[in-house]
């Protein structure tokens, strides 16, 4: 059998031996560019039956491309069906939020129509003003304040780098300098942050937005300051709203409970969240518990970076932004939930992997995680232990721990 | 015939201030590239070396890079458990990474020690040396005194971007681990057969027989 890919190059120049190849009558495939070729010229020509029998191989080869050719074209027209579907039903999406619900936010948020919709996930164009409706603004910043402590951030940095030096030549630049280091720590983190998207490093188009919002929370929040993983919330919320509202929703959504242990590394209690994480993981998947158990994998390992960050670092970015659709909606609890839930679509692997594996593999999610996958296994994960809620196992572990004061809560499951 | 493989699994950490190069290097190390293009570490990260020192031994390497802001200093120093040996990473272009490298010290053989009571092996990497502005380790002699002060047991200019001396820092570590768990076989049953002698348990301890 003799073919070849000619696909872009000259047809060869006719050989004498023409006869044998006389009744090809298929056209090449396009795509395919099968040709039956006979021998060159300097060899002895096939014999007649192994010349037909090759004929014969080549026109199967003809018809299986064919039937490729239509599958392929098929699938293409399947998926731009799906596809204007797709479009079609955020379209909807996008006037429902925008007709119906955004103007009677107070009234619908919670009916079941909306939690189903949002479920779905919240159209990109709408996002931000849902997250910032859902957020809420307890702390009642205003567009001015942010002004201010962005104009103190600014200030800061002007000292910073003109006599900066001295400062850094002090001895021991840590207790002291600690608020300063914090913004010297962010322009180190901003190009950290999704640095594939190119966006946000020196000379993005995001990358004063950045910086600028981190920077106006460490003066706005001098005791909490800034932390790792704060640069990829705020990269999120920028790229779902303007500047001072991203600075509104990023400072609500820090001043919630769960990110305010997390982000003031109050030990004691996030060992609590861990706690009551470890509950509903045991009641939900709890072969998989066991397994960890046995090798030592805690669940800070992987959830210290997955809450940290809301999942963004971790995660898919459209992926994620989903999963902060209904953080939004739920609250601290999805955080956890999700986590079981990715835990339970890898079970099967995760089960027969040994300790560094798992632990690679957690603090290094799969790139390509298909988002329906995600939300099928998320939506499998009950959030009740003994008919208890997340908040009320949650409350009942930290009063655990506020009686036991020094014990570690964890260990006692 | 094979001769009977020798297995090591040894922890080791690699810490250091914010932004020095942890990833990097480990990403060198192990997948052997570079990017400018890491993300921060949030927490920890992991990673799996498999070396064959010798005929005889495979050691595996179980890299823990832990996330270097200061304040998670709480949350991360319980990843310190059971580590045989360190890397404390500093930027060579960046002084106050240099500063903290003392700090990462003390707190670490404040919070880690092996079993006999030692202190585990660090050995100090001064890292992105190809960026031309390694004024601080320029002088040799210098950093010698201030690993000898400090119990390191070497140091390394390193690039993860240029792949200079990660290997050979490496060897360093897992030689002196090796001499350690020689030494620790030696403290815990005293009366161990000497080397030279056909213990096959002694035998094992190639770093031994190389340092």
């Amino acid at each position: 059998m003799e073919y070849e890919d000619k696909a872009g190059r000259p047809s060869r120049p006719p050989s004498p031996k023409q006869n044998v190849r006389k009744n090809l009558d298929f056209e090449p495939l396009s795509t395919t560019a099968l040709i039956l070729e006979d021998r060159p010229a300097n060899l002895p020509a096939k014999p007649a039956e192994e010349a037909q029998k090759h004929r014969q191989q080549y026109e199967e080869m003809v018809v299986q491309a064919k039937k490729r050719e239509l599958k392929e074209a098929q699938r293409r027209k399947k998926q731009l069906e799906e596809r204007c579907k797709v479009e079609e039903s955020i379209g909807n999406a996008v006037l429902t939020w925008n007709n119906e619900i955004l103007p009677n936010w107070e009234t619908m948020w919670c009916s079941k129509k909306v939690r189903d919709l949002w479920w779905q996930g919240i159209p990109p164009s709408v996002r931000g003003k849902v997250w910032s409706l859902a957020i809420g603004n307890e702390l009642n910043i205003t567009h001015e304040l942010f002004d201010i402590c962005l104009a103190r951030a600014k200030e800061r940095w002007r000292s910073l780098s003109t006599g900066g030096s001295e400062v850094e030549n002090e001895d021991a630049g840590f207790s002291a300098a600690d608020r300063e280091a914090s913004l010297e720590l962010i322009k180190l983190d901003i190009s950290r942050t999704f640095p594939n998207l190119c966006i946000f490093q020196q000379g993005g188009p995001y990358h004063d937005m950045l910086h600028s919002i981190l920077g106006a929370y460490t003066c706005y929040r001098p005791d909490v300051g800034y932390v790792q993983g704060m640069s990829f919330i705020a990269a999120v919320l920028i790229l779902n709203l303007d500047t001072a509202d991203a600075f509104i929703a990023f400072s609500n959504l820090l001043n919630k409970p769960c990110q305010m242990a997390f982000f003031r590394v109050d030990h004691g209690l996030m060992l609590t969240y861990f706690a009551a994480f470890e509950v509903f993981f045991e009641e939900n998947l709890p072969k998989l518990f066991a397994h960890f158990k046995k090798n030592n994998l805690t669940a800070d390992i992987y959830l210290i970076d997955w809450i940290f960050t809301l999942y963004s670092k971790s995660l898919p970015l459209d992926l994620a932004c989903r999963i902060w659709d209904v953080f939004c909606r739920d609250g601290e609890e999805f955080l956890f939930r999700t986590a079981l839930g990715i835990l339970k679509l890898f079970e099967d692997i995760l089960t027969r992997m040994d300790f560094i594996h798992s632990a690679q593999f957690l603090t290094r999610l799969p790139e390509d995680l298909p988002a329906d996958e995600v939300f099928a296994a998320i939506s499998t994960v009950q959030m009740q232990s003994r008919n208890k809620k997340w908040a009320q196992v949650l409350s009942a572990l930290q009063k655990d721990s506020r009686e036991m004061e020094k014990g570690s809560p964890s260990l006692r499951h | 015939m094979q001769a009977p493989h020798k297995e090591h699994l040894y922890k080791l950490l690699v810490i250091g201030d914010l932004g020095v190069g942890k990833t990097s290097i480990i990403k060198r190390y192990v997948h052997q590239n570079f990017s400018s293009h890491y993300r921060a570490t949030i927490g920890v990260d992991f990673a799996l070396k498999v070396l064959h020192w010798d005929p005889e031994t495979v050691v595996r390497l179980q890299l823990w890079d832990i996330a270097g802001q200061e304040r998670f200093g709480n949350m991360t120093r319980v990843y310190y458990r059971e580590a045989m040996g360190a890397f404390i990473v500093f930027d060579v272009t960046r002084p106050a990474t240099f500063e903290a490298v003392a700090k990462w010290k003390n707190d670490l053989d404040s919070k880690l020690t092996l079993p006999n009571g030692k202190p585990v092996s660090v050995v100090l990497l001064a890292n992105k040396c190809d960026q031309g502005k390694d004024v601080l380790v320029n002088n040799g002699l210098k950093m010698d005194q201030f690993c000898k002060e400090h119990g390191f047991v070497g140091w390394f200019e390193t690039s993860a971007k240029e792949n200079i001396n990660i290997d050979e820092a490496s060897r360093c570590l897992v030689k002196h681990i090796l001499a350690n768990e020689c030494d620790l076989i030696e403290t815990i049953e005293p009366d161990i057969v000497k080397p030279h002698l056909t213990s096959p348990k002694v035998v094992s301890c190639s770093g031994c027989a190389k340092s």
